[in-house]
């Protein structure tokens, strides 16, 4: 059964920086080495091969750190903590998969857990099931004249996804950011894959109305 | 029931969506998307803002005191000397006394450790063991004499019930073992890492027998 | 002649005043017997006793209770129910709460002057607690029975057995001088088991972080260590079993001091191993994408994996 729904939009390049996209040879450190290199010398205990690691990833670590938990003290805690969880488990780096998709995964758990620990919202089945605010089908969002596609500001889509609700959020993170897989997030979230893809609908749908919203009072001002 | 020639409604389609957005939809929601601009426009926001949010690359950098940190709790745990050396060798190198100045929490723990172990020697080679001490003891043969700190902890648990006691001596016989063994293996390889965190895993299970008898001679 | 009447001779006084006495004790206590024979039977011999507390949702409740029972249940609502029968009245339980009901305390002991034996001293426990409450339990000989929680659970005795199941994401902190730990059913969360002389079996315990110490207490392990976790299983002169079944996904490293190691589970070389394997004494190895880390160490304990 095909489905052209895809192809109401063309199909865009994946410039996502993961996954095994980039190969370990590609990354030089500051101090010369390839990043290959500086995982060897660093699973050997060499504190500037691990220090120039850090300075590669600390970026990509700390971006997610700081989406997923939107709040700056909590993402340098985090990051903190994922970069010290790398210096006492990089031993056990096995180079079958790319070196920042094995520091992703573990920075992600460093975040899941602290969100765990704290509270983290309940992603369940009920809410899934919960009807929508609005009842019917959606034909009238805000202004009903704005039109997303092509208007995006990425200043504005991260204000946006701040502004989620943290269930929301890391879901939506997870996977349209992130790029990882329902049957990825179901299983770090503990949820089921109908669920994952119930909450990131809900989570797009969230942000089309933010950033509608956000489009409209623009529009009004001028 | 319905016929099948029914149409699908936007209502039922949006409540499909989210299963069907990426990996596709049959024949009928396909149908219903051509012929319904309002969950076209739907789709095609979703899909565009799932495709912008891809685009998203990591903006931005940590404080430098997050890297000051790290670098802190590292030297803490005894895990990177002073000074940021280069270190050689497959595993963590604990730091000799010629090289550091100072000793980490693993060089603080072994001489407690060594003390520990030396006052049990001491203990073993006294003329007579004070009557108390003696009393509080249940176990007719004692296969190795606790360390003074024991049996002081022993001391205080005069008033437990006698197997609760017996299981403390034996815990603290056991982790006095383990520490003792721990210890061994540090001295054979000091830059065996595991060895090094048996003998933290060992001064933990001691650790933990302390504060059980600790709280239950407060209770 | 004199003529003689028989007149009826009225009963003495003195004695039949007695009687009356006696009769009336008698009366009084064959009352007081029947009331108090009807007493003994309405109240339960244990003395069983049942209370309703609120905590707050996030709280935290204290539990020290050193011989006798606790069981700790999961339920809806807001309250917590306490179901508790000292076995003497030599022992009460008190229960305190901070204001805002955040932390509440509750503690078994000897009133004042008394001397319970080991019988008299214990009291039976049960707390159903709504999901979400950090519960920390302390005893010294009652067993602990733990069902279905959620939230941070410390638990802690002497020698009492330890029985844990079916907790979901959550925090599950164990020690244990000599008493069994069981836990079962355990996923998705963190699981912190020390316990120097009590053997600690685990059946589907599975999650991001599951350390499990002993001293003397042997291991066994049944699960598939799933949850892309790292599970770190140590024990210093303990026997470590561990089953795994084919799918599971491990980096497994198993090394032993002077004890054996054996491993019937199919495994990997790695690429990168940490340690150089030694027959008998370690080895090392991943299976299916070797998701979950395990490590497996003993010093003079035999360490045996197999496969399910």
């Amino acid at each position: 059964m095909t489905y052209n729904i895809a192809a109401t939009q063309p199909h865009l390049t994946d410039q996502r920086p993961h996954k095994g996209k980039l190969t370990q040879a590609k990354k030089i450190t500051a101090s010369g080495l390839s990043e290959a290199e500086a995982i060897e010398r660093a699973k050997g205990g060499d504190a500037e091969s691990f220090e120039a690691l850090y300075g590669l990833h600390k970026r990509r670590v700390y971006s997610l750190c700081l989406r997923m938990t939107g709040n700056t003290a909590e993402a340098e805690d985090l990051t903190q903590e994922a970069f010290l969880q790398l210096y006492r488990k990089i031993a056990t780096f096995r180079g079958e998969s790319a070196f920042s998709t094995w520091l992703h995964r573990l920075a992600v758990n460093v975040v899941l857990m602290h969100l765990r620990k704290k509270g983290l919202p309940e992603v369940s089945l009920d809410e899934a099931l919960e009807p929508q605010h609005d009842d019917g089908p959606k034909k009238d969002i805000g202004a009903r004249d704005i039109v997303l596609a092509g208007s995006i500001d990425r200043v504005n889509l991260e204000r946006a996804i701040e502004s989620l609700p943290p269930g929301y959020r890391i879901i939506f993170v997870l996977h349209d950011v992130e790029g990882y897989e329902h049957n990825e997030i179901a299983e770090m979230m503990g949820c089921s894959i109908g669920n994952s893809k119930s909450q990131l609908h809900k989570a797009r749908m969230k942000l089309r109305d933010l950033l509608k919203l956000s489009r409209a009072e623009k529009a009004a001002r001028h | 029931m319905g016929e099948d020639e029914e149409e699908m409604n936007c209502q039922q389609f949006q409540e499909v969506l989210p299963y069907i957005i990426e990996s596709g939809g049959n024949e009928e929601e396909e149908a219903h998307l051509r012929s319904c601009p309002s969950c076209a426009e739907l789709v095609r926001d979703l899909r565009y803002i799932a495709e912008q949010a891809k685009l998203l690359l990591p903006m931005h950098d940590p404080n430098p005191r997050v890297w000051n940190n790290i670098e802190q709790s590292l030297h803490q745990e005894g895990l990177l000397p002073e000074g940021r050396m280069s270190r050689q060798g497959h595993t963590m190198t604990y730091p000799t006394p010629t090289q550091s100045k100072s000793w980490t929490p693993i060089g603080w723990l072994m001489a407690l450790a060594a003390l520990t172990v030396f006052a049990a020697v001491l203990v073993n080679y006294k003329p007579s063991l004070p009557a108390a001490q003696s009393t509080a003891q249940n176990s007719s043969t004692q296969p190795a004499q606790l360390a003074t700190d024991d049996q002081q902890v022993i001391g205080q648990m005069s008033q437990e019930d006698p197997g609760v006691r017996r299981a403390y001596e034996d815990g603290l016989r056991e982790a006095d073992a383990y520490i003792s063994d721990a210890e061994q293996a540090v001295k054979l390889d000091p830059q065996d890492a595991v060895a090094q965190e048996e003998l933290v895993e060992a001064h933990a299970q001691k650790e933990m027998l302390y504060q059980m008898a600790a709280a239950r001679s407060l209770q | 002649m004199t003529e003689t009447r028989v007149v009826p001779v009225a009963p003495n006084a003195a004695s039949g005043t007695r009687i009356e006495r006696l009769g009336r004790v008698f009366l009084v206590f064959a009352v007081v017997l029947t009331g108090a024979v009807a007493n003994a039977q309405s109240q339960p011999q244990t003395g069983r006793k049942e209370i309703r507390f609120d905590v707050a949702p996030n709280g935290t409740i204290n539990l020290v209770n050193d011989a006798g029972l606790v069981t700790l249940k999961t339920g809806p609502g807001h309250q917590v129910v306490m179901i508790y029968s000292p076995h003497s009245n030599k022992m009460e339980v008190d229960r305190e709460s901070t204001p805002d009901n955040r932390r509440v305390e509750i503690r078994s002991h000897a009133l004042n002057g008394q001397q319970p034996t080991a019988e008299e001293a214990k009291v039976d426990m049960e707390l159903t607690v709504p999901a979400g409450v950090a519960m920390s339990v302390s005893t010294s000989t009652a067993p602990i029975t733990a069902e279905g929680l959620a939230g941070d659970v410390t638990l802690s005795s002497d020698t009492g057995q330890i029985t844990v199941a079916n907790m979901v994401r959550s925090h599950l902190h164990v020690r244990s001088v000599a008493g069994p730990v069981n836990l079962t059913n355990l996923s998705l969360g963190h699981v912190d088991v020390t316990s120097s002389g009590g053997a600690v079996k685990m059946a589907n315990v599975t999650g991001p972080k599951v350390n499990v110490a002993t001293g003397s207490g042997n291991i066994i392990y049944q699960g598939d260590c799933s949850g892309v976790g790292d599970y770190l299983i140590t024990t210093h002169s303990g026997d470590i079993d561990m089953t795994l079944p084919q799918t599971a996904s491990v980096d497994l490293n198993a090394r032993s001091v002077s004890g054996h190691v054996e491993n019937d589970f199919p495994l990997q070389a790695k690429k990168h191993p940490v340690f150089v394997p030694k027959a008998g004494s370690s080895f090392a190895g991943t299976s299916n994408s070797g998701s979950s880390s395990v490590e497996l160490r003993s010093f003079s304990g035999r360490i045996r994996v197999k496969k399910q």
